[in-house]
């Protein structure tokens, strides 16, 4: 499982690979986290999340816009999936968290050269935010 | 690249035959210079995708500013017939109505003197900015839908904020027709009701300017700037709320499209007939995203001016002046040559020429305010729209210098403290909570103001007014 951030002129665009689906949407929580995560002010809290699309790489945007929507409105920034499990069209996870002042606004998740999709061995994903 | 064509010195064309699914020609407003700046990112080909979008009359038009984006390069503008051409929500962008309001204040530099730090800190203490600040005013319910029907008139009526003038000297009198709060979402409601009077983050700022050049002194005389003067620029948008209206109606749309038998070379340029029920309701959503808008750079303003009060006296914050507000990020539908059409304008500004209805009054003679952001450390322009903004673009001009570099690439060439001493020393009193923020909107992160100004001057566009040089600036 791994991501790294690819270079983009106004935006973000993060590139994830992994060897099982759940591996992308973990690794999605990693790269959101590190771009938002700020010393907590806040114990560590659950959060059970589900997001639903009409394909799998709409789910990724939507499972990002999750965990967007977490961070403006509640100040809440998801560390680690505890448990997740991927159905057609749709993925829940119980997530460890806390709260605090997030350090990067991230406007939204962008359907630009959105890809998630699975080679021979690996599954990879694109997706571009807005910040 | 793409088949880019040369027609004039600053317009180029890449021809509808250039790929099989164009409906209408690109057009670039460039010199050869502008024309490299983005040669190797994805503007050529994102313009080319709006290109093929049902309903598109005319080109798909690239600014002087243009920049990669995503669905739609930043510096867009597309026209669609209404009402069954598509609306696009990604030609608006996630910051719905993002947009510029300039303040003209009645003292200059030499009169604010060893004041002027002082007016940054209390802007800055006035103006909630950064990620994680709110505002005092929360608004829910019935008032926040006030807001989204009507914009800032309400905060007027209600609240005592900002005044009727302010109000005449906005665009679309900051009342966008058709809005419908209730096709504005709860999550959307929820990001976005403790956010009115606040600037958010990335390349929103509060900038202090002094008048540096007058180059049209007519229309300067008419806008009410004279060399020296002090005056304010405000650059924020709709905040959480225009985000996820955005947000909302691309999914929306994206799941519509084979209903409407629509395909696409990027789901981001999603998009519906306007006269379908998912064009409706985002035009509705977006009319009241884009009130909201108006109604926080209106809460914005009022925030300065009693900093102002604090630093120079309530009576000379009393005679500060809004000189206009424009929006950069929004669809309108106007009349151009006799038919109706859906303009999509994601960073770009309308610029109508003298003559024109559609702008107040009191520029009816020379021509509507556009406002053009350099960077924190370089000049700012305001211009005035010309007739061959009618003639070629829609009424549309550039709205700002356009990124050249990408934010890691700008913290790859300067740290934000560096940066922060260099515009020190340069005279710039500078306020940002972060240092990485500050570096990724270096100067050196973007284009020459002078050039896009100069291209969008010659192009017939937009005419130079006067120049602004930063003397102080908020950023979150």
């Amino acid at each position: 499982m791994s991501y790294r951030w690819l270079e983009h002129t106004g935006e973000l665009e993060l590139e994830i690979g992994g060897s099982a689906e759940t591996d992308v949407f973990e690794a999605a929580l990693d790269a959101l986290a590190e771009l938002l995560a700020r010393k907590p002010t806040g114990a560590p809290e659950h959060r059970d999340i589900i997001a639903s699309a009409h394909d799998r790489p709409a789910l990724l945007a939507a499972w990002l816009e999750e965990l967007v929507f977490l961070a403006e409105t509640e100040g809440y920034v998801a560390q680690r999936v505890v448990e997740i499990a991927v159905r057609t069209g749709e993925v829940s996870a119980t997530l460890d968290g806390y709260r605090c002042e997030p350090r990067h606004l991230v406007k939204a998740v962008t359907y630009h050269n959105l890809v998630f999709g699975r080679d021979d061995r690996r599954w990879h994903a694109r997706v571009v935010l807005d910040v | 690249m793409s088949e880019l064509v040369q027609i004039t010195p600053e317009l180029w064309e890449i021809p509808t035959g250039s790929r099989d699914d164009m409906r209408v020609p690109a057009r670039v407003f460039a010199d050869a210079e502008l024309v490299d700046a983005i040669a190797d990112d994805l503007s050529l080909e994102q313009l080319t995708n709006v290109a093929t979008l049902p309903g598109i009359v005319g080109a798909a038009l690239a600014m002087p500013d243009v920049h990669q984006g995503y669905g739609f390069p930043v510096g867009g503008v597309a026209a669609m017939e209404a009402p069954d051409g598509v609306i696009s929500p990604g030609g608006v962008g996630y910051d719905i109505n993002c947009g510029v309001r300039l303040l003209a204040c009645p003292f200059s530099e030499a009169e604010l003197g060893p004041r002027r730090e002082a007016l940054v800190h209390e802007i800055s203490r006035s103006v909630p900015a950064g990620t994680g600040k709110h505002s005092s005013l929360r608004l829910r319910g019935s008032r926040l839908d006030q807001v989204l029907r009507e914009g800032p008139r309400v905060l007027v009526g209600a609240h005592g904020i900002g005044t009727d003038e302010d109000l005449k000297h906005t665009e679309s009198h900051g009342r966008l027709a058709g809005a419908n709060p209730d096709a504005v979402s709860e999550r959307a409601r929820a990001r976005g009701a403790d956010q009115l009077g606040t600037l958010g983050s990335g390349n929103h700022f509060v900038e202090v300017q002094r008048v540096t050049g007058i180059l049209d002194g007519q229309a300067a005389n008419v806008y009410g700037l004279h060399p020296d003067q002090v005056t304010v620029l405000i650059h924020s948008g709709s905040r959480g709320l225009g985000h996820q209206v955005c947000t909302d109606y691309v999914k929306r749309m994206d799941g519509a499209l084979a209903r409407h038998g629509i395909m696409l070379p990027d789901r981001q340029l999603a998009c519906a007939p306007q006269s379908s029920p998912e064009g409706k309701a985002y035009l509705g959503a977006m009319a009241a995203a884009a009130n909201f808008a108006w109604a926080n750079r209106h809460t914005i303003a009022d925030a300065v001016r009693h900093a102002i009060a604090r630093v120079m006296g309530q009576d000379i914050a009393a005679e500060v002046r809004q000189i206009y507000d424009v929006a950069h990020n929004v669809a309108k539908i106007e009349d151009h040559g006799g038919r109706s059409l859906c303009v999509h304008r994601k960073g770009a500004t309308r610029a109508f020429p003298a003559g024109s209805s559609d702008i107040p009054r009191a520029f009816a003679e020379v021509g509507q305010p556009v406002f053009v952001p350099g960077s924190m450390g370089t000049s700012s322009y305001v211009l005035a729209g010309e007739p061959g903004s009618i003639e070629q673009s829609f009424g549309s001009a550039c709205h700002g210098a356009g990124r050249a570099l990408s934010r890691t690439g700008a913290r790859k060439r300067i740290q934000g403290a560096e940066l922060r001493r260099e515009l020190e020393a340069r005279g710039i009193v500078v306020r940002c909570a972060s240092n990485r923020g500050l570096a990724e909107e270096a100067p050196l992160a973007y284009k020459d103001v002078d050039r896009v100004v100069a291209v969008t001057e010659r192009a017939g566009l937009a005419r130079r007014v006067a120049q602004l040089t930063p003397i102080g600036v908020v950023k979150g």
